[in-house]
């Protein structure tokens, strides 16, 4: 990898540890024997603990092939990611479970709630992942659940709940781990304005009182503002730091 | 709670594949209890021949069918070398025209007592006293003839149109006492005689008659050594040991009984198949949530397990629930059977306990393949499956 690289990705990062690195990473998905998609070509992203960092960028530029690849969900056909120190692309499955369980949290456009579980059960759910007690992550998913305002909606369904509400549960699932990182995939995408400013507000307030990095990829200019930093994706590569 | 919530989220579904599992359990718990019936009948019938000899005129075919000999045949059973006592006996069908039955058929049985005191396969009186060989027009009635017989100590029956008086009611043996009436020699040999073709009652003495003899061999003899040398000495009689008697049964239940078990696992693996296709269906449309628990760090392992959990639950609510009802349909068949004195099945633990099980680990079966599937999945294209 060509140092000019190396130095761009140091560059991104603006103050204190670095949390999360991508480095020249590269995927390419194949769509039958000729039709190859590069999703990624060399892209690089250094993203310091504690910051708040947006991704924009046009469809299909790659934004949600790198969330993956930085949440340990897919491998980087080349290229290397490192987590608070630690480089786990290369890792064992067993290993890559407990960093998705504990060391990162996934908000998704859709909420993906699983539909048959109450909303405390579903936060519970990540707790029992990251290897709690039953009894212990109910607790600990009450608790979350509480601060995030929805502690008289415990045993409400995903059906039962509001866009807001649901993508809250969702955001006290991706917490209840305590991650150092939780990255967001359009996490405000579904919801209208003003609930797409309550809960950017809530990922703000999180990140200002714990310091828990985060990273959300967002087509909204509104809640790319209120980031510490946003870049820019164009064609499987990371552009620049857009003012 | 969380299992039976995922299996039960497509309601109709579910409930077809359980109900298919409970067929099967069904059909195993009711054939089986069949089968374990018999199997106690056999045993039974073992014990009662465990130490003598059954000599009757051989025939072909086998079974009940009774054929008279005369009671000429016993001074020369008992001049044999190894033989202590041969007792004239006489076995016919309690109905003269009774049709096909379960098992062993109503009895009229008679001997001469001469064996009694030898007899190792000892009764029990729940009621009453043995015949004695005085008696006349007197009967001892086996414990399951007792209700459609409507007998009591001293009450009089109609045995093949003619009154006795009871004397004795037997305790339950499981075996061939239960459903016979045991009366006075002399009377059974009128009994038998009565049923001959007029042709050959000209011939005959009726007190000359029997249709079979039991020969108790001396102390040291071997009985199936003894049966050997009987058939050896008088061809035209067939002797029968103990062996030979294992040998018989045996044979005929172990066709029954496999018939009896291979109905029964048929329509299981049927419900087993329908396991299969409700899991794979079920992972198939829940792949987004799989890719959702990988998201969160679920390890293969434990998806496996969640699945695997969802197919056993399956099988095994299948199998209580067929379970009950077997249990249900044997305890009224039971009862349905009881004033004719025909149990005819018999729900051991062993069998109870069994065909859960078993419908637990068909259901785990049947869940391998789907799991492992959801397991492969890869988490991103998972997620985005919609
Ligand atoms: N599993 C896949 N198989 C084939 N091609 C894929 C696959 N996943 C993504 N791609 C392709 O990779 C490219 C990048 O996709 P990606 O989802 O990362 O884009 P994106 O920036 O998130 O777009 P959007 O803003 O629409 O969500 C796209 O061209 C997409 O079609
Ligand atoms: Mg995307």
């Amino acid at each position: 990898m060509s140092s000019d690289v190396r130095g761009e990705a140091q560059s991104q990062a603006r103050s204190g540890d670095t949390r999360l690195r991508a480095l020249d990473l590269h995927k390419t998905y194949e769509l039958g024997k000729e039709n190859l998609v590069h999703a990624l070509r060399g892209a690089s992203l250094e993203v310091a603990a504690g910051e708040m960092l947006a991704i924009m960028g046009p469809s299909g530029s790659g934004k949600s092939t790198i969330m993956h690849i930085m949440g340990c969900l897919d491998n980087p056909d080349r290229g290397e990611i490192w987590l608070g120190g630690r480089r786990v692309d290369n890792l064992k499955s067993r290993e890559l479970n407990r960093l998705r369980s504990k060391e990162v949290g996934f908000i998704f456009q859709g909420f993906n709630l699983i539909p048959t579980y109450t909303a405390l059960e579903n936060v519970a759910l990540a707790g029992e992942y990251a290897g709690m007690s039953r009894r212990r992550a109910k607790a600990v998913a009450a608790e979350a659940l509480a601060g995030i305002g929805l502690g008289k909606r415990l045993r409400h369904h995903p059906s039962e709940l509001s866009g807001g509400q649901q993508q809250r549960v969702a955001i006290a699932r991706a917490l209840v781990n305590e991650p150092g990182v939780v990255l967001g995939d359009e996490p405000t995408g579904d919801l209208d304005t003003a609930t797409s400013h309550e809960i950017m507000g809530m990922m703000r307030e999180i990140n200002q009182s714990t310091g828990t990095t985060f990273v959300l990829v967002t087509h909204n200019p509104e809640v790319a503002a209120a980031c510490d930093r946003k870049v820019c994706m164009l064609d499987g590569v990371v552009k620049r730091d857009v003012p | 709670m969380r299992t039976f919530r995922n299996v039960f989220r497509r309601k109709l579904r579910a409930f077809l594949t359980i109900f298919g599992i409970t067929i099967g359990v069904f059909a195993l718990v009711v054939m089986g209890s069949l089968a374990e019936k018999i199997t106690l009948l056999v045993n039974g019938g073992t014990r009662f021949y465990s130490d003598k000899v059954t000599v009757s005129q051989s025939h072909e075919g086998g079974g009940f069918s009774v054929s008279p000999m005369s009671v000429s045949l016993i001074p020369k059973l008992e001049a044999m070398d190894g033989v202590q006592v041969a007792s004239a006996t006489i076995s016919v069908l309690f109905d003269k025209q009774q049709g096909a039955s379960f098992g062993v058929p109503d009895l009229i049985n008679a001997s001469d007592l001469r064996g009694q005191s030898l007899e190792s396969f000892k009764v029990s009186y729940a009621q009453g006293r043995p015949l004695k060989p005085d008696d006349a027009g007197k009967a001892v009635v086996g414990s399951d003839m007792v209700r459609k017989l409507n007998a009591q100590i001293g009450s009089t029956i109609k045995v093949r149109g003619r009154d006795f008086q009871v004397v004795g009611i037997l305790d339950k043996t499981l075996t061939i006492p239960d459903n016979s009436v045991e009366i006075p020699f002399k009377d059974a040999q009128s009994i038998l005689y009565n049923d001959l073709p007029d042709l050959v009652k000209s011939r005959l003495d009726s007190t000359r008659l029997a249709t079979g003899a039991t020969v108790y061999p001396k102390p040291g003899v071997d009985p199936n050594r003894l049966a050997q040398q009987i058939n050896d000495r008088f061809p035209g009689y067939q002797a029968v040991g103990p062996q030979k008697f294992q040998e018989q049964v045996t044979n005929s239940t172990r066709i029954f009984t496999t018939i009896v078990f291979g109905v029964a696992l048929i329509s299981l693996l049927v419900g087993g198949l329908s396991v299969i296709n409700t899991m794979t269906m079920s992972v198939y449309e829940r792949t987004r949530e799989v890719g959702i628990r990988k998201s969160l760090g679920a390890s293969n392992a434990r998806i496996i397990r969640q699945f695997l959990g969802e197919s056993a639950f399956i099988g095994g609510v299948g199998g209580v629930t067929g379970l009950a009802l077997g249990w249900l349909f044997t305890l009224a068949a039971n009862r349905a059977g009881e004033s004719s004195g025909t149990e005819v099945f018999l729900l051991t633990s062993r069998l109870a306990i069994g065909s859960v099980l078993f419908a637990i680990v068909l259901g785990v079966i049947s869940g391998l393949y789907p799991s492992w599937h959801a397991a492969r999945l890869n988490p991103v294209k998972a997620l985005r499956y919609e």
